[in-house]
């Protein structure tokens, strides 16, 4: 190919090699903070994951990834100041229900910050995006939970899960049973 | 290595209506300089830009095409007054393209329906519009060489064809239709409506040009992650062996004409701002029916005043489209969008009748996207956690849908593309475009097509509705630089030769006299495909 130079800026992707080698980067420095007692800032970050995937469990009662689960915090902490506050709280009016699941103490949680966030942790791991919004930050895009609940039938769009002229089996009723998640 | 700076034929875009054209060239034996504005990137690297784009942005082909500053394309993320199409008018003129290698049929859905033959002579037969320079059974054997390049599946059977008349198979069997479709095809049928098979450049059930079968990655918009529907990228290393040279991230600013008024030479800037020439015998503009003539009327010349091939003052004018209104239903039982491709039927008999005298016809779809990225902040939004979220999400993906009312309109010269006093960062002119739908087609929706899209969604069972407020444009581009046998009303002739200028050839949709309702692609391949077999000829006269 007789062709001008490759873009000089090189700043118009993110690729998911990349994208994966950063959340490699920080789950290895969270690693060697946690191993490292004078790296306190580091250690509390440490702890806040644990509580951040012990409240994400509590919030949605499916299999969460803590690949994803990392991605989600790192945003958290720096969008929610207060968030190890937030953490406990959450988690204490779960526990004060002896919850299993999410219905047992939702409604628990007091109206305001708390629940804004516990919505929030929810719909970071459905959509896979801190926000609606065009600059959301993306966690994840094959792993958001949405597309968990319609996996028996609708491929992840890029991701086919069926074969050359091969989809046309019956329509699946509401009624069938949820995908195992 | 030494740049080449000329070749017989030089091709400014390096789109479908390009590649196609080079290639008989090539075979042809003429050598061929193709030129295109923006970047060449591997089919990976868009894919990965589209999987990490947030999910309410995914219907934004441009987040996994993103616009290089030299090479500036319409994006979701400009406000108005920024923004490279500079919009006026009644009706916005909203349109989506990329100045990519390959052009924007790597995001087209790969929709190809013919035109009919009354929709080549509106005027004749309705007293609107335009006829076409040449009648239906003229472009036909151009339609067949389309459908056998591009890999055009559709069905054997007449009565499921449109139009039936055609002089040779489609070279794959249609793809099937997914069980939504199935019931969408069964409800339109107790209206008395025929939703047929969607004849698509996507491969069916087998690979085709080295290209695999489709395997319902329900990804065709913005990018079809295998290749099995048609994208003209998949034809660029072919061209290369075949002896052509491409240039990118190359963008011609203008075209240079002689004493005698033919071309002589482009000039492009590379992203660095530095110009260069690029001489040839014949020139061929395919970079889109809205670069095109944006690209003519920034050459004017002494000897052309107006614009390069612009004698007529039509370069710019009849900008048309097929402007569409979507309605958003919700029914009771699932319809399941998102199995197989992402338009795979269509009701068109709904764009033909007598009534074409007194407005538009349109055409009916029913899109086949997945629609978790459209329901699920909204599902979020409703406050349910638990099982209850989870059974939202699944209910509002499987039982909502889009069924589009697609409409032709009518050329009107008032409908015009102009230069901005606005600049892009090479500071060219940025586009201008007046328009407004016309009442032709506002009439169609009160009256016509909107009543049928309702009594659809009615027999859907469809427990809410929801209208788009206003005309959204399909993103076909139509009308610029249109054709004539009429030298004083028409940019190209009906070979999509300049009139003004014998060496120089403008095919593809600007050239089309009348937008019919279906997508425009097969049609303006079909201009290139006539076109370059005139160019052959007349190389070998030359």
């Amino acid at each position: 190919m007789n062709s001008q130079p490759q873009d000089p800026t090189h700043r118009f992707t993110l690729s998911r090699r990349s994208l994966l080698r950063g959340s490699a980067s920080i789950l290895a420095a969270g690693i060697v903070a946690a191993l490292c007692p004078t790296l306190s800032l580091a250690a509390i970050d440490g702890d806040i994951r644990t509580k951040f995937m012990q409240l994400s469990n509590l919030l949605i009662n499916h299999e969460l990834s803590p690949a994803v689960g990392g991605r989600i915090v790192e945003t958290a902490e720096r969008q929610y100041k207060n968030l190890p506050d937030m953490l406990d709280a959450i988690i204490k009016v779960a526990q004060s229900r002896n919850a299993i699941v999410v219905e047992d103490f939702f409604a628990d949680i007091p109206d305001g910050e708390l629940k804004d966030f516990a919505h929030w942790v929810i719909a970071s791991w459905y959509s896979g995006c801190s926000s609606d919004k065009r600059d959301a930050i993306v966690f994840t895009y094959e792993e958001a939970l949405t597309f968990k609940t319609t996996s028996d039938v609708i491929t992840i769009p890029s991701y086919g899960i069926s074969g050359p002229n091969l989809w046309t089996r019956p329509t699946v009723p509401l009624s069938a049973p949820m995908p195992r998640f | 290595m030494v740049a080449k700076t000329s070749a017989d034929v030089v091709i400014v875009g390096t789109g479908v209506v390009g590649v196609v054209i080079a290639e008989q060239l090539l075979d042809a034996g003429h050598s061929v300089l193709m030129i295109e504005a923006g970047p060449r990137v591997t089919r990976a690297e868009v894919v990965e830009n589209w999987r990490n784009a947030p999910l309410s942005v995914k219907g934004d082909t441009s987040v996994a095409y993103p616009p290089r500053p030299w090479a500036p394309h319409p994006t979701g993320a400009e406000k108005p007054e920024d923004a490279y199409l500079q919009l006026r008018g009644p009706d916005s003129y909203g349109q989506t393209f990329i100045r990519y290698a390959g052009g924007s049929t790597w995001h087209w859905a790969g929709t190809s329906w013919r035109m009919t033959p009354e929709d080549m002579r509106l005027n004749s037969l309705y007293g609107v519009g335009r006829d076409w320079a040449f009648d239906y059974d003229t472009l036909e054997p151009y339609y067949v060489r389309t459908e056998n390049k591009l890999g055009i599946c559709g069905p054997a059977d007449p009565a499921q064809q449109w139009p039936a008349r055609r002089s040779a198979p489609y070279p794959m069997p249609e793809l099937p239709f997914s069980p939504g479709e199935v019931r969408f095809t069964e409800i339109a049928k107790t209206l008395g409506y025929n939703n047929i098979p969607v004849t698509q450049a996507r491969n069916s059930g087998i690979p085709y040009d080295g290209r695999p079968a489709c395997c319902a990655n329900n990804n065709c918009v913005p990018v079809c992650p295998v290749a099995a529907k048609y994208d003209a990228e998949t034809a660029l290393n072919r061209l290369e062996k075949k002896g052509a040279t491409i240039l990118v991230d190359s963008v011609v600013y203008q075209v240079e004409t002689n004493a005698q008024n033919k071309i002589e030479a482009v000039s492009y800037f590379d992203q660095h701002k530095q110009s260069h020439r690029i001489s040839g015998k014949l020139f061929v503009l395919a970079c889109n029916g809205l670069e095109n003539p944006k690209l003519l009327l920034m050459s004017k010349n002494d000897r052309n005043p107006n614009g390069v091939a612009n004698s007529s003052d039509q370069v710019g004018r009849n900008m048309m489209d097929h402007p569409q209104l979507t309605l958003t239903v919700t029914t009771k039982e699932p319809f399941w969008s998102g199995v197989g491709p992402v338009v795979n039927s269509g009701i068109m008999e709904t764009s033909q009748g007598d009534f074409r005298s007194q407005h538009a016809g349109a055409y009916f779809r029913y899109n086949n996207f997945a629609r978790n990225r459209f329901v699920t902040f909204a599902a979020l939004k409703k406050g349910l956690v638990g099982k209850a979220l989870d059974a939202e999400i699944r209910r509002m993906t499987a039982c909502t849908a889009d069924i589009v009312a697609a409409h032709e309109v009518l050329p009107d010269a008032n409908n015009r593309l102009t230069l901005s006093e606005k600049t892009d960062w090479l500071g060219l002119p940025k586009p201008s475009i007046y328009y407004d739908v016309g009442d032709y087609t506002r009439r169609s929706a009160e009256v016509y097509s909107l009543p049928i899209a309702k009594r659809i969604a009615e027999a859907m069972g469809a427990i809410d509705v929801k209208i788009s407020p206003k005309f959204n444009q399909s993103k076909h581009i139509m009308g610029g630089t249109i054709m004539g046998n009429d030298a004083a009303t028409s940019v190209v002739d009906a070979d999509c030769r300049a009139h003004d200028h014998e060496n120089l050839f403008i095919p593809g949709g600007g050239a089309m006299a009348s937008t019919a309702c279906g997508n425009s692609t097969i049609t303006m391949v079909a201009l290139a495909i006539k076109a370059g077999d005139a160019i052959v000829s007349q190389m070998r006269g030359a």
